[in-house]
């Protein structure tokens, strides 16, 4: 549950928000449309046009906002855009009001309440529901307040909370509907997490099986595999030869090499070994003080499928990732990568994609692209 | 934790996100519209608006129904009523003249939550079809309805504006599916990718550190013993030690120890002369030789304990000590019991057992003593074990960095099962080493 209140549907799913993110620019045109169609409907009612001008002039404000603030580039969105948008398009409705103060007969016309339920809709992919709820009920309130002010002048005889209920409807069913979607997508999504959090773990056992086995294949193997024959050899024999004593001081060389460099290598390494083997793209890391290995698993993973998709040959043809300030102890680490582009270089929006992944799980991310190459630099926390 | 849903169920998950943002919305259309009946019937002086309310009330019923058995029938259900429902107030409200024509916020209430029935099925095909069939059922029920009462028909302007927007997003979230960013990322593919990758990662540690823990000494001793007779202790050493190794593949014995602590408890073998075995199969002598080197004899010399009486074979040892330290012709003495190990994990014992050979070979080789004591205890949650020498002892910072023994074998064992080693060591002195392991572990 407290999950559910935390978790907006960005964090729980990024690539879902990622392809939500252009609903935002379809509600906030239609917003605008909205806006601009019902004030030329109701233009005889307007007294003053700068102040409906101005009332326009901050829906489309609070929808470009509303487009740039639910970008991927820019992900993730925060609690304060959200505010931000809603207090654009809350000026807007009063700006509204002001413009046909005094002259406004059908409340029904206004489009205070609908565009601020549409843009709230619109985000719901980016907010938790409480705060989606929160700003429908908060802008509800304050519409309340015009909509007192304006039944003074309103054709229609029914009773002011008949109206205040009637006029809050668009806003209070939209922003439930955003609450809605938000609580059910991030609600769906840490259900099926829990589910292959278990169907992975129970994985893991046969994987451990497989892993083991296939370990037989690696260096450590095959440095055993010239090992253990030696040492047979030697248990066996009358004497030690002086070719046996120095082979057996390389033998040793080699098992120690093999230590250290498996003690400072991480699952990075082991991975950037399986891209150069599989995939001919040079891949290099550089962290000295195996920094790799602090990250999250969601930190991993979010890093292993961008290292995974440049590392295809046609992408890059080398890709190198620095590790810096890990020990600091100044409470961050930088990871620099840096891909020299293949025959078909990604493009600004598919790296951004990824970017928005990083972010969703706690690494500061930027990507910078040129011709010659894609740079992402990558920071994050350390506990 | 793993990010985000996988392309295979954000259709079906996607899908009911979005019925249940339409139920959301329905469930406050109607609510409004009890409260705007309330408040006509109350301040209004309209009392027969609570037979609206009642009608409203209903639909909630209905809908509740719905969204928690999404099934074909209530979902007809819920249109047919719902539809006779808004038939009804249409039939209620509009003599009274209030209303100029059906395109008004009261029929636009249950008009509306009439089409966000969400209904059966997932996909946006199914839920475009459902909300049709309830925006085309409230308007034909309008009609109906002043046709009857007498009054004037006006398609409402609110439902067709809520119609238009499920429609919109019902399309939108068909479209950008099949761009299937998703694949394309391949975020679940990677978390899976890391998940191996660590858990190798892991093994090839382990089996390096083992690897190291076995040979290397003996591998030393032959290169500092340069040619010569073959000395008879490194014989029976190297002859154990490959016993442990070769023809066993360690790795799976710890896997399959995982799940069944119960297996056999057959003592270690020698195995035969490396040269044939290392041509077995990996893993073809696992299950019979699952001897888990954990859980064998306690042979250690100087043990109060006849060495032959065996030990209760159910409690763990630190066997694998035992018998570097015999190997190393180091006497060992034993304060504590060895049932506290019974609160360890194989995997863990295993690991204690492998550091503690280390620090008893180090006591054998640099120490220059033929004595060591070992303690063991449990308290606070923990396994302590320490390694207790009177040898010329030294200084850590001092060990060249090529002596990897101390940091890997024993500090990098320990560690990886979360505990911690310490060592304190006065030159003249002596040196221990203690420790320390939580309770649990694999």
């Amino acid at each position: 549950m407290s999950g559910h209140l935390r978790l907006t549907p960005q964090e729980a799913d990024p690539i879902g928000a990622i392809s939500a993110s252009p609903i935002v620019t379809v509600g906030s045109i239609l917003a605008f449309l909205l806006a601009t169609g019902l004030t030329w409907s109701h233009r005889s009612e307007v007294g003053s046009p700068l102040a409906a001008g101005i009332a326009l002039v901050l829906v489309a404000a609070a929808g470009a906002a509303a487009v740039i603030a639910s970008s991927p580039a820019r992900a993730p969105f925060t609690n304060e855009r959200l505010w931000i948008i809603v207090t654009l398009a809350v000026g807007g409705a009063i700006a509204e009001y002001v413009s046909t103060i005094g002259n406004n007969r059908q409340l029904s016309d206004d489009f205070g309440p609908t565009v601020i339920g549409m843009l709230i809709l619109a985000l719901a992919p980016f907010c938790t529901w409480v705060s989606l709820a929160l700003a429908g009920v908060l802008s509800a309130a304050v519409l309340s307040i015009l909509v007192i002010g304006a039944s003074m002048y309103a054709s229609s005889e029914a009773p002011i909370a008949a109206l205040i209920t009637l006029n809050s409807a668009p806003v209070l069913a939209m922003s439930a509907a955003a609450a809605g979607y938000s609580y059910g997508i991030v609600a769906e999504t840490l259900a099926w997490q829990r589910e292959a959090n278990r169907a992975a773990l129970q994985r893991d056992a046969e994987l451990r099986a497989g892993i083991a086995r296939s370990v037989q294949q690696s260096r450590v193997s095959v440095l055993g595999r010239e090992v253990l024959p030696f040492l047979a050899g030697v248990m066996t024999a009358e004497r030690i030869s002086v070719a046996d004593a120095d082979r057996a001081r390389e033998l040793a060389e080699a098992l120690r090499r093999a230590l250290r460099a498996g003690i400072e290598s991480t699952w990075l390494d082991d991975l950037a070994m399986n891209i150069r083997m599989n995939r001919g793209v040079d891949t290099i890391i550089d962290d000295p003080t195996g920094a790799a290995a602090a990250l999250t698993a969601d930190q991993r993973s979010a890093l292993t499928a961008l290292i995974s998709w440049l590392g295809d040959a046609s992408r890059s043809q080398l890709i190198r990732v620095a590790f810096t300030g890990a020990g600091d102890g100044d409470g961050h680490g930088d990871i620099v990568l840096v891909s020299d582009s293949g025959a078909s270089p990604p493009s600004r929006r598919e790296l951004d994609r990824f970017v928005a992944v990083a972010r969703a799980v706690a690494l500061r991310a930027d990507a910078t692209l040129t011709r010659e190459n894609v740079t992402v630099g990558l920071s994050y926390d350390i506990d | 934790m793993t990010l985000g849903l996988p392309g295979h169920l954000a259709r079906d998950s996607q899908s009911r996100a979005l019925a249940n943002a339409g139920h959301a919305a329905a469930y406050t259309c109607l609510g409004i519209g009890v409260v705007l009946c309330g408040v006509m019937a109350t301040i209004g002086g309209r009392p027969e608006r609570w037979n609206v309310a009642l009608l409203l009330i209903i639909m909630v019923v209905l809908l509740t129904l719905v969204a928690r058995y999404p099934t074909v029938t209530l979902t007809v259900l819920y249109l047919i009523v719902g539809a006779g429902i808004v038939l009804a107030i249409t039939i209620m409200i509009m003599p009274d003249g209030e209303f100029p024509t059906t395109s008004n916020a009261a029929l636009a209430l249950p008009a509306t939550a009439l089409l966000l029935v969400g209904g059966a099925g997932s996909g946006s095909a199914i839920a475009v079809t459902w909300t049709t069939l309830g925006f085309a059922l409230s308007e034909a029920a309008a009609f109906l309805g002043v046709v009857i009462a007498g009054s004037v028909y006006s398609p409402n302007l609110a439902v067709c504006f809520a119609f238009a927007i499920v429609v919109i997003v019902r399309v939108f979230d068909g479209v950008t599916r099949r761009f299937d960013m998703r694949r394309e990322t391949g975020l679940h593919r990677a978390s899976q990718q890391t998940r191996e990758l660590a858990i190798r990662h892991d093994y090839e540690l382990r089996a390096t550190a083992r690897l190291h823990d076995t040979a290397l000494s003996h591998l030393v001793a032959i290169a500092a013993a340069g040619s010569g007779p073959v000395d008879e202790r490194l014989r029976v050493g190297i002859r154990q030690d490959l016993g442990l190794i070769v023809g066993r593949d360690w790795a799976i014995d710890h896997a399959l120890g995982n799940d069944g602590s119960t297996g056999t408890t057959a003592l270690r073998s020698f195995a035969p002369p490396a040269g044939a075995s290392s041509s077995t199969p990996p893993g073809a002598t696992a299950r019979g030789g699952r001897a888990s080197g954990w859980r064998g004899r306690a042979r250690a010399n100087g043990m109060a304990t006849d060495p032959r009486t065996p030990v209760e074979e159910t409690v763990p040892s630190l066997s694998h000590a035992f018998s570097a330290a015999a190997n190393a012709g180091l006497d060992v003495r034993v304060t504590g019991d060895f049932s506290v190990l019974a609160t360890l994990g194989p995997r863990r014992v295993a690991a204690l057992d492998a550091a503690v050979a280390q620090c008893l070979i180090n006591v054998a080789r640099h120490a220059g003593v033929d004595q060591a004591e070992l303690a063991l205890g449990l308290g606070g949650g923990e396994v302590t074990v320490a390694v207790m020498d009177s040898g010329v002892g030294f200084d850590e910072s001092e060990v060249p960095p090529d002596r990897i023994g101390l940091r890997t074998s024993i500090r990098a064992r320990i560690e990886q099962e979360q505990g911690t080693v310490r060592l304190w060591s006065t030159k003249g002195i002596g040196t221990t080493i203690v420790l320390t392991v939580p309770e649990g572990g694999e």
